[in-house]
């Protein structure tokens, strides 16, 4: 009996040490990172990445990992314009055609060349199947006209002004054709193959992905011999193993860590602004309260935006007046870093609107989408009851509170955080275009309106950048939406690496350099 | 073999019942096409990608165009993923395995010396201390004290690895925090087990015929405590599997636990239909077995 339950005892122990040991190999890359003198760079992420569909994602971590292994026709360089990136050169040739000059010698990872028929195998997948997550950004594209192996043209359905923007985003990495047609998306999907300066070595779901140097990459070699993005979902792992030299860089540390990562040494907190703007957005038609603009204008001076950043979110955010945040194309500096904050105003103007009894409003809200969301607007409920505007709040979870947007069926106001991926104020505004506000907040300032349809098609792109910021400064006073703060990223940072931030959260790896 | 195999038969209704619940569940808790698409998609968008994903089919369509996927062994596709769902559950089942072994070691190595030592000191200081550890130990929870072992073993000692899978180093945090608990539950069984037998007269009967203390204990009474031992073991399987979906979650433990949050929290609907589909597998099968078990313990029970 006794010898039994050994042998059973003796089999478990079996198993548990043969499964460890089958992974020895896995297990040496595994073993925490050396320091000094180490050419691995380890990034922790909250999430696995999605896919390499680079067409069907939305992640931006995802896309963070990809701008390593694939590239752009262009680059977005913010304030520098757009610079070259495969595509050597470029034209508007009118309206709807722009041609390309492809960069002559770039190898895909297979050693295959790059050519524009890859272009035209890329962009003309998105932009025709409605079924991949990334169509509605690819659309605009009508075709791509192969003219020689290095030349080709985009059409446009209507003229595009910001078709730079959207290749050189999310979904516009250059695939090879070739690979994906002979072996098909299900081998890409498991073994990929981009032109990047970092190809795929491997990727352990829900773990680690590693990718590798890659020596024929046609521009500056890469800087690091290895570069391993772990998986972390849980906070407090994620900023341990940055404390104990784990990983170099975490993402997404919570405010609450903040202090405790500051007061260590050998690591450093790092803050970036991002493309999230937190906002109130009002129902400006009907007969609610908030149709009379006055009362609009009393919530915005009612609410203390630089309090709620300081409290909540310790610091990690800046008051705006507009969506369009700079770093976007037709960002209107002037209403950045601005906020109003005048309660007593408040009160007179809601007197003015006829409410001097006080009021009562409804405001929606999701609960656990954005970084602290519950606690900004219960904060946000009281400043608003402090001048007598009695709110009701609703707060709901993200997917009962989608289905509620998509609906349009909010009350009042809803609390909402936008991303742009576009880089680009016409995304940024596009809902308050007329026909887009219908049921939302039914903005209609013929003004604004005929500003934001003329910019989108406007081919004069510096005529295009004024015609947003003016409109940007109609809306703000208009207050559809009441602007509260754009979000910014905090990162964990290793001493031994210098790290800087993007506004767009991707890591260019070789940016990121030892000290 | 003729009761392993009429027991086989009679899962089959539960698995059915089980893909009913949980294809009902994941699609009353939200609509997976709000959390893929951005706030900026439009309408269009939405519906577009929603026809091509199915859901605008009859709920009752979708449930038979599921199961018959299913009979051909087509689980579906993950949203998240882009690939085949049944694959990918099958892929961390590994790190599962291995997790879930070394913490029932865990468990077995902690409980059958504290429970038989408490069994045995009854009434003492010792077995007071056991068995309020016991209850301690069932008491907490299993995130908060993966998260103090990492603290104090993986930040402050630097003794364990924080997180990852890699070498048995990497095992002993996390088979720790999911042993804990089903070490405490065992500790309690084993105890009270014990006590009963060594009140029985064939343990009496020993004694008086002048036999050694330790092999009374250990040879008459701990083999009979074993029985009803190894049935809290093979329910333990539910629990483990429950507990893996935060310890694994809590040390990024790359198994079938974290999957099967990560597909909750992002409706991906194949994945969280693969999983539980093998999970309900896995416990049916372990009890099962459990049962089989019994008769290599004790040969005077028969199944018939």
């Amino acid at each position: 009996m006794k010898k039994k339950i050994f042998s059973l005892l003796l089999i478990l122990i079996l198993i548990v040490t043969g499964c460890s040991n089958s992974d020895k190999e896995g297990a040496v890359g595994e073993a925490p990172v050396e320091k000094s003198d180490s050419k691995t760079l380890v990034i922790a992420n909250g999430t696995d990445l999605s896919s390499f569909d680079i067409h069907n994602h939305n992640t931006t971590s995802t896309e963070a990992v990809h701008v390593n292994m694939f590239n752009y026709l262009v680059k977005n360089g913010g304030e520098d314009g757009f610079l070259p990136d495969l595509a050597e050169s470029w034209e508007n040739v009118d309206d709807k055609t722009w041609s390309f000059k492809l960069k002559e010698g770039v190898k895909f990872h297979n050693g295959e060349d790059l050519t524009a028929d890859d272009v035209k195998f890329t962009l003309e997948r998105v932009a025709k199947d409605d079924t991949l997550l990334e169509y509605g950004s690819y659309k605009q594209i009508k075709e791509v006209v192969v003219l020689g192996d290095y030349e080709f043209q985009i059409i446009t359905e209507n003229p595009e002004p910001a078709l730079l923007n959207r290749l050189s985003r999310l979904g516009s990495s250059i695939l090879p054709k070739d690979y994906i047609e002979t072996e098909g998306w299900d081998v890409f999907l498991e073994a990929p193959v981009g032109t990047g300066p970092y190809k795929f070595k491997e990727w352990k779901k829900d773990d680690r992905l590693t990718i590798e140097a890659y020596e024929n990459y046609f521009g500056e070699p890469a800087k690091w011999e290895e570069v391993v993005f772990r998986s972390i979902p849980e906070d407090s792992t994620r900023v341990s193993e940055l404390l104990t030299g784990g990983v170099d860089i975490a993402v997404n540390i919570p405010p609450t860590d903040l202090k405790r990562i500051e007061s260590t040494e050998g690591v450093d907190i790092l803050k970036s602004p991002t493309q999230r703007v937190m906002m109130l957005v009002a129902r400006t038609g009907g007969d609610g309260p908030t149709a009379d603009p006055l009362v609009r204008e009393a919530i915005d001076l009612a609410i203390d935006k630089q309090a709620i950043v300081d409290s909540l979110l310790e610091g990690a955010g800046k008051v705006t007046r507009t969506r369009v945040t700079p770093g976007n194309v037709g960002a209107n500096e002037d209403l950045y870093e601005k906020t109003l904050y005048d309660p007593e105003r408040a009160k007179e103007l809601l007197k003015e609107a006829g409410y001097a009894d006080g009021l009562e409003l409804s405001l929606s809200s999701p609960n656990g989408r954005y970084l602290k969301d519950k606690e900004s607007v219960e904060l946000i409920a009281a400043m608003l009851q402090e001048v007598g505007i009695t709110v009701n709040l609703e707060l709901l979870e993200w997917s009962s509170f989608n289905q509620k947007y998509q609906e349009r069926s909010f009350g009042d106001l809803f609390y909402i955080g936008y991303g742009n991926s576009m880089f680009d104020a016409s995304l940024a505004l596009d809902r308050l275009k007329k026909e887009m506000a219908v049921g939302e907040t039914d903005y209609d300032n013929p003004e604004t309106e005929s500003l934001l349809v003329t910019a989108e098609s406007n081919m004069n792109l510096e005529e295009r950048a004024e015609q947003y910021k003016k409109a940007q400064e109609l809306i703000a006073e208009d207050r559809p939406q009441i602007y509260l703060y754009q979000l910014e990223s905090l990162y964990g940072v290793n001493d031994r690496v210098s790290f800087e931030p993007r506004l767009d959260e991707m890591f260019y790896v070789d940016n990121i350099t030892l000290k | 073999m003729k009761y392993f195999l009429q027991n086989l038969l009679k899962t089959i209704p539960v698995l059915l019942l089980i893909t009913l619940i949980v294809f009902l569940l994941v699609r009353v808790t939200g609509d997976p096409v709000s959390l893929m698409l951005p706030e900026t998609a439009t309408d269009e968008e939405r519906e577009s990608l929603r026809e091509a994903l199915g859901f605008n089919d009859p709920l009752p369509v979708q449930y038979f165009t599921y199961l018959s996927d299913l009979v051909r062994g087509d689980f579906g596709e993950s949203f998240r993923y882009n690939t085949d769902a049944f694959a990918l559950v099958l892929e961390r089942l590994p790190a599962t395995f291995e997790l879930a072994f070394a913490s029932m070691i865990v468990a077995i190595i902690i409980s059958i010396p504290l429970g038989i030592l408490s069994a045995v000191k009854r009434n003492s200081f010792l077995d007071l201390f056991i068995t309020g550890g016991a209850v301690l130990g069932k008491a907490m929870p299993s995130f908060w004290l993966g998260i103090m072992l990492i603290l104090f073993l993986a930040v402050n000692t630097q003794i364990f690895p924080v997180s990852g899978r890699g070498g048995l180093l990497y095992l002993v945090l996390p088979a720790i925090t999911l042993g804990t608990g089903i070490a405490a539950e065992m500790t309690r069984l084993i105890r009270s087990s014990m006590l009963e037998i060594l009140g029985q007269d064939f343990i009496r009967t020993a004694r008086s015929k002048g036999l050694k203390e330790a092999l009374v204990v250990n040879k008459h009474a701990f083999r009979n405590a074993l029985i009803p031992v190894v049935t809290i073991m093979a329910l333990q399987t539910s629990t483990l599997v429950g507990g893996t979906l935060i310890t694994e979650t809590v040390f990024a433990w790359p198994g079938l636990g974290q999957l099967l949050v990560q597909a909750v929290n992002l409706r991906d609907m194949a994945v969280v239909q693969a999983a539980t589909f093998l999970i309900a597998i896995f416990v049916i099968l372990s009890n099962l077995i459990a049962d089989l078990t019994y008769r290599l313990l004790d040969p005077r029970i028969k199944y018939d």
